[in-house]
């Protein structure tokens, strides 16, 4: 144990006086989290906004036009409808309306030109849309009024939402909900990632390796100080996500008013969860980290299949910001899936949600594979034809 | 004391099925002497030498270094020597001082012990001067000095020397040779490995040739030469190794 601590000293001041592992693996998370927010704000921000939406209108003098005029939006009158759709395709209009006649009924038909592609044209279609139900409810209810009926027959069924709390009270918004537990996952396996093929077959290339070998500490002692290092540097790698968070909440860069204010978001109990979540998961990592430097003769050859598992590594940590969409992350069977199972989990401490049975399974199941994971690095270090070839 | 027997190393090749790397080396090296394992690039010096450290494990045989069997007792063989080769670099973001603090701590020294230690290699090589610049801002003579430092810092009773003096200069290749003849008068058992037949000359006791993985050959400069009745040690070695010209001038 002793021998392990002092490989484990050695390793993470080398760790640390690496700028590439500073910068990529502390430094950027923190960085990565407050950037997305201030984007994620800035963008909420901007499809919530009405002020200056340009509405283009065919030249008309049917009075319904004037409903637009009044409200907050900018509008550019042109000419006829061909010339809204040149400018739709030039990119330069969202939206394009053109107002038919008043028909004997009082209906006035609005044909509403967009680019179903864009983005902004559906945001500017929903605007309107919005604008006229308001009008045409206000009409409905001067008429139910007017003929003495009851304004409830304008609505036969209402719906009405109620919300029910679950779990705590304070709990972080949708888009960190999202966001969050992916960066966090995503990191303790980058965090890594960036200094383990320096790690062995670095010291394989550099010829440092041997000297470590013909020294009388163990080689399992040897591999366990690099794994320990290397499990620090995933773990904090992940937690400085946290710090990323901290920093926009004492900064508040600009678009992240909108992300925070409910607060931090964060809860004591949703730390814990992440912590007792990522101690296994960093284990697994820093143990494949680890065996894939060995197995590489190279560092060259190890950032590749570095590269290629990591593949194996994002795309469950992906699917974590899409599991909201689906009934999946209620499932019980989503917590044997490694990596996925992590993610989920601290997504719903994110929600303020904590279920003990998901939490136990994901601990346990991640707690295996970095048992086994580790076991085969311990014995891919000590296997001669792995370690020596060049 | 170093000791081998039939010692032999065959890796699995996935072109040619079994490649011998060595194939029985039978030699044995004694204290205050220095024992030279003369051979080309690939004869198979540095299998022989990486067996005798434990790194790599002997196909059959028999090797002891220091009373200690390779197979049976590896710590108290690792514990036991000192290995110095010119391809083995330094940790880049340690200072020398760290990096031989390093080491005293994986060859279980500490204390009082380790600190005399330190006091001693750090007075000998003259560290002082660059013990606080990180390895990769020394120049190659001051990283040899390290290394020089980091094998006897344990004060091992059997060194090893792996083709210690390539790509040095001829003063830092001279420390070098200085530093294997000092270990000599001290008692020390040293195998010296090269392909250098000037630096065989000065320094080695006794000559193991090595060709193709096999001993051609065991004696003094002097038993070599008269055995094989060539006026130089070049070409004793050549004659050893059964040397036959390709350049097609000579050949005719």
């Amino acid at each position: 144990m002793r021998m392990t601590f002092h490989v484990f000293k050695k390793e993470s001041r080398d760790i640390l006086r690496d700028k590439r592992v500073l910068r990529m693996a502390f430094i950027m998370p923190i960085f990565l989290v407050a950037m997305m927010m201030s984007l994620f704000g800035f963008l909420t921000t901007a499809i919530s906004k009405t002020h200056g939406q340009i509405v283009y209108v065919v030249k008309t003098k049917n009075p319904a036009e004037k409903l637009i005029v009044q409200k907050p939006f900018e509008v550019v009158e042109i000419p006829d409808v061909s010339t809204g759709r040149k400018l739709i395709r030039e990119g330069k209009a969202h939206i394009v309306l053109s107002y038919g006649e008043m028909k004997p009924d009082g209906q006035t038909v609005i044909d509403a030109y967009v680019d179903p592609k864009e983005q902004t044209s559906q945001i500017a279609l929903a605007m309107v849309s919005k604008l006229y139900d308001v009008h045409n409810k206000k009409k409905l209810e001067t008429l139910l009024e007017e003929n003495r009926l009851p304004l409830s027959s304008e609505e036969v069924y209402k719906v009405r939402q109620q919300d029910v709390s679950v779990g705590e009270q304070a709990g972080a918004s949708d888009i960190l909900i999202g966001i969050l537990p992916y960066l966090i996952v995503m990191y303790a396996f980058y965090g890594g990632m960036s200094i383990a093929a320096d790690m062995i077959a670095g010291e394989k290339e550099k010829n440092t390796l041997e000297t470590l070998l013909i020294s009388p500490a163990h080689r399992t002692n040897i591999v366990l100080g690099k794994f320990l290092a290397l499990a620090t540097v995933c773990l904090i790698s992940s937690l400085s996500c946290f710090l990323g968070l901290v920093l926009v909440a004492a900064v508040k860069p600009p678009g992240t008013a909108e992300m925070m204010k409910g607060g931090f978001g964060v809860t004591p109990m949703a730390f814990f969860v992440t912590m007792i979540v990522l101690m296994p998961l960093v284990a697994f990592f820093a143990s494949a980290l680890v065996a894939i430097s060995s197995f590489a003769r190279n560092s060259r050859e190890a950032q590749t299949y570095l590269t290629q598992f990591s593949f194996v590594i994002i795309l469950p940590a992906m699917f974590s910001q899409f599991i909201g969409y689906t009934d999946m992350g209620h499932s019980q069977w989503i917590n044997f899936i490694p990596v996925l199972n992590a993610a989920n989990n601290i997504r719903m401490a994110l929600m303020g949600r904590v279920d003990m049975t998901s939490l136990a399974i994901t601990i346990g199941v991640s707690l295996v594979i970095a048992l086994i994971a580790l076991r085969i690095t311990v014995k891919l270090f000590n296997k001669e034809e792995v370690l020596v070839r060049v | 004391m170093v000791r081998t027997s039939e010692l032999k190393k065959h890796f699995k090749d996935p072109k040619t099925g079994i490649k011998k790397a060595v194939d029985g080396v039978t030699f044995e090296a004694h204290p205050g002497r220095i024992l030279g394992l003369l051979g080309v690039n690939g004869a198979g010096k540095t299998t022989t030498l990486r067996m005798l450290s434990t790194i790599i494990k002997p196909t059959s045989g028999i090797a002891e270094v220091g009373g200690y069997d390779v197979l049976k007792e590896p710590e108290r063989v690792r514990a036991s020597i000192g290995f110095m080769s010119t391809s083995t670099a330094l940790y880049g973001r340690m200072t020398p001082k760290e990096l031989i603090e390093y080491f005293g701590g994986l060859y279980g020294l500490e204390g009082g012990h380790l600190r005399e230690r330190i006091a001693y290699v750090r007075e000998k090589l003259q560290l002082g001067e660059f013990e606080d610049r990180l390895c990769d801002k020394l120049s190659t003579g001051q990283k040899q000095r390290v290394n020089i430092a980091r094998t006897i810092l344990h004060d091992p009773p059997v060194l090893f020397f792996d083709e210690p003096t390539v790509g040095l200069d001829v003063v830092s290749s001279q420390s070098v040779m200085e530093f294997i003849e000092e270990a000599r008068t001290n008692g020390k058992t040293v195998i010296f490995s090269t392909h250098i037949m000037s630096e065989v000359e000065r320094l080695c006791d006794e000559i193991v040739v090595v060709h193709d993985g096999m001993a051609k050959g065991q004696g003094t400069v002097a038993t070599l030469l008269e055995s094989t009745g060539q006026p130089t040690l070049e070409k004793a070695f050549l004659a050893m190794v059964g040397f036959q010209s390709t350049y097609a001038g000579r050949a005719s």
